[in-house]
């Protein structure tokens, strides 16, 4: 019952509705590409530089090379989803630890854990991407890893308030007096209560996560193996004078996911806290 | 340094000023002794990188530059003490920090830390006119959207915010580019002045300026647009409050009540999120200066990173959070001076 007020209230909010509706046409592009393009999206299939509408066969043109824009949109739209998916994982995973960890124990343990996240919120979160990737070398797990280390601080610190108003309520000592471990607590009691804010923070993490790995390719650091949209835009970037569309298109699919992500984002949230709906 | 920064909070309207100099004096004093172990957390994540890449940290420090003088790898060896226990190595290692030694650039055949200080001042300038721009274009119209609620102005700050704040920053640069420099030929493709154009004098200060305007766009809507946000919902905040109230029975003009007293309060959530993105900020200006070669510590890192020129990377990660880290100090400063509460506490 709860959740189906939940529901229509997410509902309610047109601008959410929207985002999620497109954010699942694009997950669908993503998985189905294979489906629609079964060309491998890299192969030449065409005139190069055919402006988007000059042929049928290429709605959206066709690259320097002449490989068709949109199979590498919506191939691309697999690897830009996956890394920011898995990036935003990442950094939940890190930052729940970190916070739940810091709000539960408190004292000397949360004091630590705040300085880290001081620390890694003081590193210039690219630098220290960059520097990552370059040391360690531009595989994808490297890239996804790096995103999530520098994304967590925000994770920890929200969950960590949260624990800190849920680990004195009544449930909480009742557990103890029954002499539940603390990680059973942390995991089992406190967690499922102080997930929902948390969640929505990780859908903006999503977002971000996409626009990092987007920069990172756009520089020519990402994997060399996978042509997400953002390595698009860097491929493009020679040609501006004469095929501008290069370089718009794969940057307009980065846009519109990143923008219903955060459309999606704030739906949550105004579904979390009703009471903030009409600000 | 310490000057420099204490600057900013000395009050120029309130005649209390000594008590506040003393007060701001003592908020950097804490400051400073705070970023020393953050500093401390910088380094030792700089040289945990270093341990884990491959290969030794002899090669990482000359990689790819062909150093086979055996005379400058014994002196590497003993600088960095590579046949001592880790612990010892990153004792040597903070050492040479503190000495400012970030180890040799050999692509430029000059000291790191001289490369990178050629490059900070083009980059500073970015990040300060970006920086400016976020705050002069996101608080005026938070500030309008919140006056107009709900009215087609609301809609289109709104709008815009989304828009702005989904787009990548590379992306919109280029595209200001194909628009402005290409379709229009308003403003110049890239780079930092007119090659063979007047470098000294007025002139040349416009030269700068002509060719600053689309990187810091690209770079600062982005903020603008988080600004924009954030002072929309703090102005109807704070609008709300008691302190408001009474002011409007006082007789004061809504406007006058706006300016002079919802403002000033609502920009304090605006300055706490300046403050945490300072880092940011110089990170994306990395991906901006590429966009426009903008000959700044981005354009020095892309190069860097491209050639595998490890220490200059990792002396511009530490140099970069130092920046960071003297920024944060200047915007608690500044909330100080916005908010003279914080004297009391």
């Amino acid at each position: 019952m709860q959740r189906f007020e939940f529901i229509g209230r997410f509902a309610r909010n047109r601008g959410a509705l929207i985002g999620a509706v497109l954010i699942l046409v694009v997950a669908l592009m993503a998985l189905l590409a294979p489906l629609f393009f079964p060309v491998d999206p890299l192969r030449i299939v065409g005139q190069p530089e055919l402006w988007p509408g000059e042929d049928a066969d290429f709605p959206l043109g066709t690259d320097s090379l002449g490989r068709d824009m949109l199979s590498m949109i919506v191939h691309g739209a697999r690897a830009t989803l996956l890394i920011g998916l898995f990036a935003s994982a990442v950094a939940t995973v890190i930052g729940v630890g970190v916070g739940a960890t810091a709000g539960y124990f408190g004292g000397w343990i949360d004091e630590i854990a705040m300085r880290a996240a001081e620390l890694f919120q003081t590193i210039p979160n690219l630098i220290f991407v960059l520097t990552i990737v370059v040391i360690l070398g531009s595989t994808l797990t490297n890239i996804v890893i790096a995103i999530g280390i520098v994304s967590w601080t925000p994770i920890a610190r929200m969950t960590r308030a949260e624990f800190l108003s849920l680990r004195d309520r009544e449930f909480v000592q009742a557990c103890r007096a029954m002499g539940m471990g603390d990680l059973k607590i942390i995991v089992a009691e406190i967690l499922p209560n102080a997930l929902p804010p948390v969640i929505v923070l990780s859908s903006l993490v999503v977002a971000g996560a996409i626009l990092f790995e987007s920069a990172v390719s756009f520089l020519g650091l990402g994997d060399p193996n996978v042509a997400s949209w953002g390595r698009l835009v860097g491929d493009g970037r020679q040609l501006i004078r004469s095929s501008w569309y290069i370089c718009a298109i794969p940057g307009v699919a980065i846009m519109i996911t990143v923008l219903c992500l955060n459309l999606i984002g704030d739906g949550l949230n105004d579904a979390l806290n009703p009471k903030l709906r009409d600000r | 340094m310490a000057g420099e920064l204490a600057s900013p909070a000395a009050p120029p309207r309130i005649t209390r000023g000594s008590s506040r100099r003393v007060a701001a004096l003592r908020l950097l004093r804490r400051r400073l002794i705070q970023a020393v172990p953050l500093m401390l957390g910088v380094v030792v994540i700089n040289f945990v990188l270093i341990q884990l890449a491959p290969g030794s940290f002899l090669e990482l420090m000359t990689a790819e530059n062909q150093v086979s003088d055996p005379a400058t790898i014994a002196l590497l060896r003993t600088t960095y003490g590579l046949d001592d226990p880790v612990w010892l190595q990153l004792v040597k290692y903070i050492w040479a920090l503190m000495r400012f030694d970030f180890g040799f650039s050999y692509r430029q055949n000059i000291p790191v830390i001289d490369a990178i200080s050629v490059h900070l001042p083009a980059t500073l300038l970015l990040m300060i006119s970006s920086i400016t721009l976020a705050l002069a274009v996101g608080v005026a119209a938070g500030v309008v959207a919140s006056m107009k609620v709900r009215t087609f102005w609301d809609t289109l700050v709104s709008v815009a915010a989304m828009f702005f704040f989904a787009a990548p920053s590379f992306w919109l640069g280029i595209m200001l580019i194909v628009l402005f420099s290409v379709k229009l030929g308003w403003l110049p493709v890239g780079g930092m002045a007119t090659i063979g154009g007047t470098s000294s004098g007025a002139g040349g200060v416009l030269d700068i300026l002509h060719h600053l305007i689309l990187p810091t766009l690209a770079l600062g809507l982005f903020y603008a647009a988080i600004y924009a946000r954030v002072m929309r919902s703090s102005m109807l905040e704070v609008a709300q409050l008691d302190f408001v109230r009474t002011a409007r029975a006082k007789g004061l003009s809504r406007n006058q009540v706006t300016i002079s007293h919802v403002l000033r309060n609502a920009l304090l959530p605006v300055v706490t999120i300046l403050g945490v993105q300072m880092g940011t900020v110089l990170a994306g200006s990395v991906v901006i200066e590429s966009v426009f070669s903008w000959p700044g510590v981005g354009s020095l890192l892309f190069d860097s990173v491209s050639s595998r020129n490890y220490p200059v990377v990792l002396g511009i990660m530490v140099l970069g959070s130092l920046v960071v880290i003297a920024a944060n100090i200047a915007v608690d400063l500044i909330y100080m001076w916005l908010d003279p509460r914080i004297e009391i506490r």
